[in-house]
């Protein structure tokens, strides 16, 4: 199976690298619940603006945001 | 000419300084033979100063084609045979060899480290047929007169063969990794693509890169977590002064807006004032990586080029010899002749007669050691020749460096001022400078800001001016730049002072790396992620160290080169046996890899008129000209396009026109001077030069 974003070989639904990020945005998410109420939706459109954001992370952001999955 | 003394230096400049020094009358006769200079000079008896080009002789495969691995069967043999572009290396042999034949003696006075020992060694054993064993070693640290002839009046009564048989196993086994990882590489790609590219790695630039894409995965797959800070102003005695909030990151929001409503405008009473003295003593010597570290965070220069820099200035006898990695400073080096002498430069003067007066010098060392060299230090000759800016400026580093080592103790002050406003708590910190000591010696490159505090006594009240709540992120990891990278690199042990730099600068050749922060590139990752697949014993750093620890050994004769050799063909062997057996999938990834590398590259930024393309370099399928197109084009969206020059190379050059905030590109074109096109047509930049030309024309 080929990764959703780059069409390198997937883990799951991603390739390691953008598996890794995608880890990353749903363990952060409860962080940032913590720190403000805020929507899933929220919080990827958050993640998509700030330049900190890895590269990958945005990848993975953008695509969450296509499929309006989790 | 009768019988001579054959002297062999490294650098043709280091043959000129050490012919003056050894000249009874400091005039050497300059001889050249097909542009090979050397220099007869007469002292006690004729002598014959005859330099080398670095390496004259290199690794190379025994017999056998290109384009085949595993090669394991190597010998040395001279460089103009084994690579491309080093045809002035054969004048050079056969010039030295000429000379050899009638030289009665032959003297070693290449740089007194691994790869001085082994070019001088290369050079007696092949150029002068086996003369090594009858060789005597000139060793010194600095080009100065009266230490040559100190060198030359006791030479080592031979060559330091356990250096040279460190210096020669490091040149074997980076041989044997280089040349098969890098075949290994390239032919899988071009077997798979039918089109060939140079792929490279090796013992140390493997696990260099490896370490990079470490960082660069943290970087690219962060996620930023918000955080807040509170930042307050105090007003006291007429003076504006910042304070601390007691927590340095409150991480809910809604705290942090309660402390901002719990303090403004609120008057707060200083509970405790707190003096703390503290010393700081004074920096020590600079070896080679602290001062290319220096001289980076300084000046922006590159530890290649400060290693090129300190070079210059060590052949002019400026400095000590540059590669070393020792931090002490023995007193053979006589500190008073050198400060004596340096205090007849002006700027110096001052400085250098205030440690003169001190009774004792005694300079402050670090812990590294170098059994070669002292740590790098000024010779205290003056310049003769105008030196260029960057060399003026490494060398006052270095004396100042210097001087600032036989400093005393700084002494500081620093207050902390508690105020409590409202139950919470805000700290303003003042620091100030008792006593000077080094840090008079080591100005302008000495960070030290005061802040100074007015008097402010406990029980006093103070009112909060403007208390805000700062919305903050957390960063990713920084990248890294050559200078920590350079400091990574000699953390972990791996590489030597000699090679790190330029380890560095083919990250950056191969085109694995970009950017003066490090950006690891698509092939970088590619290289790795095969390596790391296929041969992960080559990029392991923890291998590599164990390699570079056995190596050293063999200095103190206590490692022997042939184990070092085996050891190096058993690790490998079983690597490219694997890579072999998948030259099929690692081709496919690795042309992959080079496909997105490719693509990489032509990508400009974003697109100014649609906002949500990306501006490529394209090229015309009718035309086959070049030119800046928006990959939205491809959905329909978007028709923006700009011409591009069809002659030389085109590369985005990251960075935006300063004048409307457009992407710009570098062009180069063959024997011109590259410059920088900003291709929006409306460009103010465009239209200023345009009216500027225009009076000029008029005028």
């Amino acid at each position: 199976m080929k990764c959703r974003i780059c069409n390198r070989e997937a883990v799951e639904k991603y390739c390691e690298l953008h598996e890794k990020a995608y880890r990353s945005i749903v363990q952060k998410y409860d962080d940032w619940k913590r720190a403000i109420d805020i929507s899933w939706k929220e919080y990827l459109n958050e993640l998509l603006k700030n330049s900190y954001t890895g590269s990958w992370a945005k990848e993975v952001a953008e695509r969450l945001m296509k499929d309006g999955d989790r | 000419m009768g019988k001579y003394t054959l002297i062999i230096t490294e650098k043709p400049d280091a043959a000129q300084r050490i012919a003056q020094a050894l000249d009874s009358k400091g005039k050497p006769k300059k001889v050249e033979e097909n542009g090979v200079p050397y220099f007869l000079a007469h002292r006690d008896r004729e002598l014959v100063v005859v330099p080398a080009l670095g390496h004259l002789y290199t690794v190379v495969h025994e017999r056998g084609r290109r384009n085949y691995y595993p090669v394991f069967n190597f010998k040395w043999a001279p460089r103009h045979l084994a690579e491309r572009g080093a045809k002035q290396i054969r004048p050079w042999i056969e010039t030295i060899s000429k000379l050899a034949n009638d030289a009665e003696d032959f003297i070693a006075a290449c740089d007194y480290d691994l790869e001085g020992s082994l070019i001088g060694y290369c050079i007696l054993k092949y150029a002068c047929e086996n003369k090594e064993g009858v060789a005597k070693r000139m060793k010194f640290s600095t080009l100065m007169k009266s230490e040559l002839e100190k060198a030359y009046e006791e030479p080592l009564p031979q060559l330091n063969f356990a250096l040279i048989e460190a210096g020669r196993t490091r040149h074997e086994v980076d041989w044997l990794y280089g040349v098969n990882l890098s075949r290994a590489l390239t032919l899988a790609a071009r077997r798979w693509s039918g089109r060939y590219s140079t792929l490279s790695t090796g013992r140390v630039q493997g696990p260099t890169l490896n370490f990079l894409i470490g960082r660069e995965k943290k970087i690219r797959s962060f996620v930023p977590t918000p955080y807040w800070e509170i930042k307050a102003e105090v007003e006291i005695k007429k003076s504006t002064c910042e304070v601390e909030y007691e927590r340095k990151r409150i991480e809910k929001k809604a705290e942090a807006d309660a402390v901002v409503r719990a303090c403004t405008d609120k008057i707060g009473e200083v509970k405790e004032v707190s003096v703390r003295k503290f010393r700081q003593k004074p920096p020590v010597p600079f070896d080679i990586g602290t001062l290319q570290t220096e001289a980076y965070s300084l000046f922006g220069y590159t530890p290649r080029r400060t290693l090129g820099i300190a070079q210059r200035l060590y052949l002019d006898a400026l400095i000590s010899y540059p590669r070393t990695s020792s931090q002490k400073l023995p007193p053979i080096i006589d500190y008073k002749k050198i400060l004596t002498a340096l205090s007849r430069k002006p700027a110096y003067k001052k400085l250098a007669s205030k440690l003169l007066e001190k009774e004792e010098l005694k300079p402050r060392e670090g812990a590294k050691e170098d059994s070669a060299h002292p740590a790098v230090y000024p010779t205290g000759k003056l310049p003769e020749r105008t030196l260029s800016e960057p060399e003026k400026k490494v060398w006052d580093l270095v004396v100042k460096r210097f001087m600032a080592v036989f400093g005393e103790t700084a002494i500081k002050q620093s207050v902390k001022v508690r105020l409590e406003v409202n139950s919470h708590n805000f700290f303003l910190r003042g620091r100030r400078i008792l006593k000077e000591g080094w840090m008079q010696f080591y100005k302008p490159y000495v960070r030290a800001e005061e802040v100074l505090l007015p008097p402010i006594k406990e029980g006093e009240t103070i009112r909060l001016k403007r208390v805000i709540r700062d919305d903050k992120f957390t960063n990713p990891p920084p990248r890294y730049n050559p200078s920590s990278l350079l400091k990574k690199m000699e953390e972990l042990g791996i590489g030597t002072k000699a090679t790190r730099a330029d380890i560095i600068e083919t990250l950056y050749n191969r085109r694995y790396a970009t950017e003066e922060r490090i950006v690891v590139t698509e092939l970088g990752f590619g290289i790795i992620d095969i390596l790391n697949k296929y041969a992960p014993r080559v990029v392991s750093v923890k291998l590599t160290q164990e390699l570079e620890k056995k190596m050293e050994q063999i200095q103190s004769n206590k490692e022997k080169r042939e184990n070092i050799l085996l050891e190096a063909v058993e690790q490998l062997k079983p690597q490219l046996e694997q890579f072999k057996e998948k030259e099929g999938p690692i081709g496919e990834a690795l042309s992959n890899a080079i496909k997105r590398a490719r693509m990489q590259e032509r990508i400009i930024g974003n697109c100014p008129t649609c906002g949500t393309g990306t501006l490529m370099i394209l090229y015309s399928r009718k035309t086959r000209k070049r030119f800046i197109g928006c990959t939205n084009y491809f959905k329909g969206i978007c028709k923006t396009s700009f011409p591009l020059p069809q002659r030389g190379t085109v590369k985005p050059m990251g960075k935006n026109c300063s004048s409307c905030g457009w992407p710009l590109v570098r062009v180069q074109i063959r024997g011109r001077r590259p410059w920088r096109l900003c291709f929006n047509p409306d460009c103010p930049l465009k239209e200023e030069r345009r009216k500027r030309d225009e009076m000029q024309n008029l005028q």
